[in-house]
């Protein structure tokens, strides 16, 4: 069942248009990644779902309910964290915790909540002394705290360095074993593809493809390159001549093969066979990143040209 | 209702930490008086000027005025400017709770440091220097809420109106001298000619002046003073409602 449904959602600021005919559905439990570049509308999207912004065309449900007309329902079942969101500086973490939790009907233990994101022992420390990485994990429990069905985030991690973005993954990962469907937008491959389920990208307001970090990566091709250097000289025609390779490149004294299919058992048993090394072997396979930069690039390219005509 | 409670108790919270907030919000207007009353040659003697009044008598009341206009526009604008440039509105909006309970959380905060700077002044005025206690106590009351009403009505569309925390405190400021002119506070309205007692009459901090001092001394205020007063709170405080940005 959809928990999110959204359709041909359209949104322009003074004339710009920055979401153009956005539709997606989230399922229940599911975690919901939201990529693409700066200006993209990801932010305008989710804002969208949460209900602070208005739809200038299409159609929002969340929960079977409509974020604007059903405000009160609506914030009480999603948990929001915005971007670029703070809280006042001298307010301490229990304090703003006991605060939120005061709002909902049904508000998690948020001493439990601040014990299982890990800032148990940050109760009486003010929100100016936390680090990044403690904010950004105070915000995820002031999300949670009045229980939510949906917990959405956006750009949780950035500006995090990598220790405390793991951290807050790892808080993510709770989030999602505890049944909440989330909704994430962020900059960072590696975070997408780690925590979501499924991932929309978009660029210039437009869906350019929603699929599994799997299938994201599936449809710029399933190509992996081996790159070593070989402990004998050995022609590029052995290789060429194994249907598995594409192609055979040169650098330096290495050699790079690019292939399909089983290309690495193909090239490594050949290697053996000849009684030749394959010396500081490695293999590199297109991941979501390369994916992401050909899905969001390809849109690019084809913006450009449809501006030269 | 159990939300405002909790905001307002953190809030108040919040502003206790503000040490410069707490100094000139709940203890300058007393400590001023006391300072002026026990250093200032002359100032709690009959004065021939003030027909035989004292210093200490004339300036109580703008004492008190001092106060509320310190906390309605210094200091609230920057907190609600920084509250929505901080996004802590707009965080508000993503919960069953209206940001609109945040700034009733705040008005209170405000006025009920007001009430206690006031008690403190009144108590330094009567015990340190006899001055009488308000001697029309109802009308005293009614003159100062409708002060504190059209002030923190002024305060609230200066952060209704500025972006930031530096804009809010800029035109807070910018308000504050000139109204802390017309309240007598560099010279004493007293010795004002009469066009510009005229105009601060029609500042709400002249008028607060004015009606406060002749209630303090049993005098029933003027009409004038008190519809000036009621006139700037319900005007600009319709106005900084429906102003209001929330992001």
């Amino acid at each position: 069942m959809a928990i999110i449904e959204v359709s041909n959602l359209s949104k322009a600021y003074d004339g710009t248009t920055v979401v153009d005919g956005v539709s997606f559905d989230v399922a229940a439990g599911e975690t919901f990644g939201i990529v693409g570049p700066n200006g993209a509308g990801k932010t305008t999207t989710v804002e969208s779902v949460e209900g602070l912004r208005r739809p200038d065309e299409g159609s929002i449900q969340v929960l079977g309910l409509d974020p604007i007309r059903d405000r009160f329902e609506i914030t009480q079942r999603v948990g929001a964290q915005l971007q670029e969101s703070r809280i006042q500086d001298k307010i301490r973490v229990g304090e703003a915790l006991e605060l939120y939790a005061s709002f909902y009907q049904d508000p998690a233990d948020w001493r439990e909540l601040l014990d299982r994101l890990g800032l148990g022992g940050k109760v009486d420390a003010k929100y100016s002394s936390l680090s990044g990485g403690q904010k950004q994990r105070l915000a995820v429990a002031l999300a949670l705290v009045g229980s939510p069905e949906v917990a959405i985030l956006d750009e949780l991690t950035t500006g995090l360095d990598p220790a405390a973005r793991r951290s807050v993954w790892e808080t993510i990962e709770q989030i999602k074993a505890s049944g909440v469907t989330v909704v994430l937008v962020t900059h960072f491959m590696e975070e997408a593809e780690r925590l979501c389920d499924r991932i929309m990208v978009m660029n210039h307001g437009r869906v350019v493809a929603i699929d599994s970090p799997a299938g994201l990566i599936g449809r710029i091709g399933s190509e992996q390159r081996l790159r070593f250097r070989p402990s004998a000289p050995i022609a590029d025609e052995d290789f060429t001549a194994l249907p598995e390779v594409v192609a055979v490149d040169h650098e330096g004294s290495q050699i790079v093969i690019t292939g399909t299919g089983n290309v690495v058992h193909a090239v490594t048993a050949l290697l053996a066979q000849r009684r030749v090394i394959a010396e500081e072997l490695r293999i590199e396979q297109n991941n979501l990143e390369d994916a992401y930069l050909a899905l969001t690039n390809q849109d690019a390219t084809s913006i450009t040209v449809e501006e030269e005509n | 209702m159990a939300a405002t409670m909790q905001l307002t108790k953190v809030e108040s919270k919040l502003f206790a930490r503000d040490p410069i907030a707490l100094f000139f919000g709940l203890v300058f207007p007393g400590l001023l008086l006391l300072v002026l009353g026990l250093f200032y040659p002359g100032f709690d003697e009959p004065a021939a000027d003030l027909d035989g009044r004292r210093y200490i008598d004339v300036y109580a009341p703008v004492v008190l005025v001092l106060g509320l206009a310190t906390l309605g526009l210094v200091t609230l604008p920057p907190i609600l400017g920084t509250y929505r440039q901080f996004g802590i509105l707009r965080r508000l909006r993503t919960t069953p709770v209206h940001p609109a309970r945040l700034l009733t959380a705040q008005l209170v905060v405000h006025v009920g440091v007001a009430i206690a700077a006031a008690l403190i002044t009144i108590l330094i005025a009567g015990f340190v220097f006899d001055v009488p206690f308000p001697q029309s106590p109802l009308w005293f009351a009614l003159s100062f809420l409708l002060a504190a009403t059209s002030i923190f009505a002024i305060g609230l569309l200066v952060g209704a109106l500025a972006r930031t925390t530096v804009a809010a405190q800029a035109i807070g400021m910018g308000i504050y001298f000139p109204m802390l002119f017309f309240a007598g506070v560099w010279v004493p309205r007293t010795v004002m000619s009469e066009g510009l007692l005229t105009v601060s009459d029609l500042t709400p901090l002249g008028s607060a002046v004015q009606a406060l001092e002749d209630s303090w001394f049993g005098i029933t205020p003027s009409a004038t003073n008190l519809l000036v007063m009621l006139a700037y709170g319900v005007a600009i405080g319709a106005i900084a409602v429906r102003v209001f940005r929330w992001e």
